[in-house]
């Protein structure tokens, strides 16, 4: 347990360059784009208001209240997301060739370690689904500061106030990204990890068996996926659907004690340096 | 003892380890001599079990390797296991977080032998430095064998010098060490077993002293002898 904590903190510290930069595009650009778009909001309707004679009723019928729902569907507020979601992903792969085939090969070291070989794989999804976690957070922390600032540029009759769980209810992407109760925090994040699971453990197939471990893994990912997707085809029909998420759960959770079963196997058994 | 039985290992379809058995015991150096590309880095990766083997059997003191065996048995291998931008106090640090047989007093004991300094990083040290980490990641260990991959390959003649003067001190002393290498010249005289390998195959496995004092042969002599054979 404590050489796994080690692991954990270890595979963090590795990524937390990196980390730091996406925390740092992601805040620069949303605070710059609420800034952005309410000032040319608040621009427009002084244009409008001042020196065109447009009534504030009218230019709100035209243009309708500012909120913070036109700053999140905006690319300043989704472009540093897809960002951090795009090297997320490439992370889940490069967290593991890296030890294989940057300069200096780290996975003599890693699998040399006096501990479980399994460890070294929970360490890495762990340290993923913390930072995936620490981002959500880092959300979670920026939406109502970014709603802070918009409030300072806009005035009070140009905008429509907005609370966290209306701006995330109003906006299809927000509830994903920040699921608004623990079941939806279950199918959304819990089918992630299953899918880092499941990626994993296609890396350590290709590892371990090189070309036909491809091929290996491919059809190791088919399989999960479709065990996990089956009761959709089979009992969608039958089952009401808190048992369908019931049976989903338990599938999930099957796929994922499969993958890092078959991963302590390969770890043990077959990964080659 | 390390005993190495009938192991066989293939690379798709070709046979790299072909049978290969021999013993290697704690207060010895067992070298294993061959051109490049018979199987000596594979069969050192066999034992710390990161290449598995096809068939045969590997057991260190009477057991398969586990976990725990990465305790008693360090491996040094040809290329450098730390990260690029750890410096060398780091990457002493990171054994000393996850051995319990890490011994930090010998450390800074070989660091001095080596003329290394704490705080350079690894990214920006020569081959020879780079192989003397290595070497004292290793050997600052308390474990019982001690494997080598051709720790003299391609650095220059001082660094050899200095990594060949370890094999007498008291850094070696009563370990087993398995090493491999093609440059015999520098450690023939201290090598007590010699194993012959080419083409995944001992050819032959002798004792040196046993060799030099009943039929009058070096190392290099019987080498000849059998390799060009």
């Amino acid at each position: 347990m404590n050489r796994y904590i080690k692991l954990v903190n270890f595979e963090i510290s590795r990524f937390i360059k990196l980390y730091f930069v996406l925390i740092a595009i992601t805040v620069i650009s949303q605070v710059t784009g609420t800034i952005m778009i309410s000032s040319q909001y608040v621009n427009s309707a002084s244009e409008a208001i001042y020196q065109h004679g447009v009534s504030i009723e009218q230019f709100i019928t035209e243009r309708g209240l500012m909120s913070m729902f036109q700053v999140t569907a905006s690319l300043w507020f989704l472009g540093p997301i897809a960002l951090c979601i795009a090297a997320l992903i490439f992370y889940t792969f490069f967290i593991w060739y890296r030890d294989w085939f940057a300069k200096n090969t780290f996975i003599y070291r890693l699998l040399m370690l006096p501990t479980a070989r399994i460890n070294i794989y929970l360490a890495k999804a762990t340290s993923i689904f913390l930072l995936v976690l620490g981002l959500v957070a880092l959300q979670l922390f920026l939406i109502p500061l970014l709603s802070t600032i918009l409030k300072w540029i806009v005035p009070v009759d140009l905008r429509l106030d907005m609370s966290v769980t209306e701006l995330i209810d109003s906006f299809f992407y927000l509830q994903i990204i920040l699921p608004q109760s623990f079941v939806e925090f279950l199918i959304y994040y819990g089918i992630g990890f299953m899918v880092v699971f499941i990626v994993f453990t296609a890396i350590l197939f290709e590892r371990s068996f090189r070309l036909k471990g491809i091929l290996l893994g491919g059809v190791y990912g088919i399989l999960s996926i479709a065990i996990f997707t089956m009761p959709f085809f089979i009992f969608i029909d039958y089952l009401y659907p808190i048992e369908l998420l019931a049976v989903e759960t338990v599938l999930g959770l099957i796929v994922a004690a499969m993958s890092i079963w078959v991963s302590h196997y390969l770890l043990t058994k077959k990964v080659m340096v | 003892m390390i005993e190495i039985k009938e192991i066989t290992k293939k690379f798709g379809r070709k046979k790299v380890l072909n049978g290969v058995s021999f013993t290697a015991e704690k207060g010895e150096i067992t070298c294993i001599i061959g051109v490049n590309g018979v199987g000596k880095t594979t069969i050192l990766n066999a034992i710390m079990n990161l290449t598995p083997v096809n068939s045969g059997q590997i057991l260190i003191n009477g057991e398969k390797i586990h976990k725990g065996s990465y305790e008693n048995v360090t491996f040094i291998p040809d290329a450098m296991t730390m990260l690029p931008q750890m410096t060398i106090s780091q990457a002493m640090e990171f054994m000393q977080d996850f051995y319990n047989t890490w011994n930090q007093k010998r450390a800074s004991e070989i660091l001095g032998f080596f003329k290394l300094k704490e705080s350079d990083r690894i990214s920006e040290l020569s081959k020879g430095n780079k192989a003397k980490v290595n070497l004292l990641l290793g050997l600052a260990m308390d474990v019982d064998f001690i494997l080598m991959d051709e720790p003299f390959s391609g650095i220059d003649i001082f660094s050899r010098e200095q990594i060949a003067e370890v094999f007498t001190s008291h850094l070696i002393e009563d370990r087993g060490v398995i090493i491999t290498t093609h440059e015999i010249g520098d450690i023939e005289h201290l090598i007590d077993k010699v194993v012959l390998l080419d083409q995944g195959v001992v050819l032959k496995e002798f004792n040196s002293e046993e060799m030099r004092e009943t039929e009058g042969k070096s190392v290099v002599d019987v080498m000849r002898e059998v390799f060009k054979a």
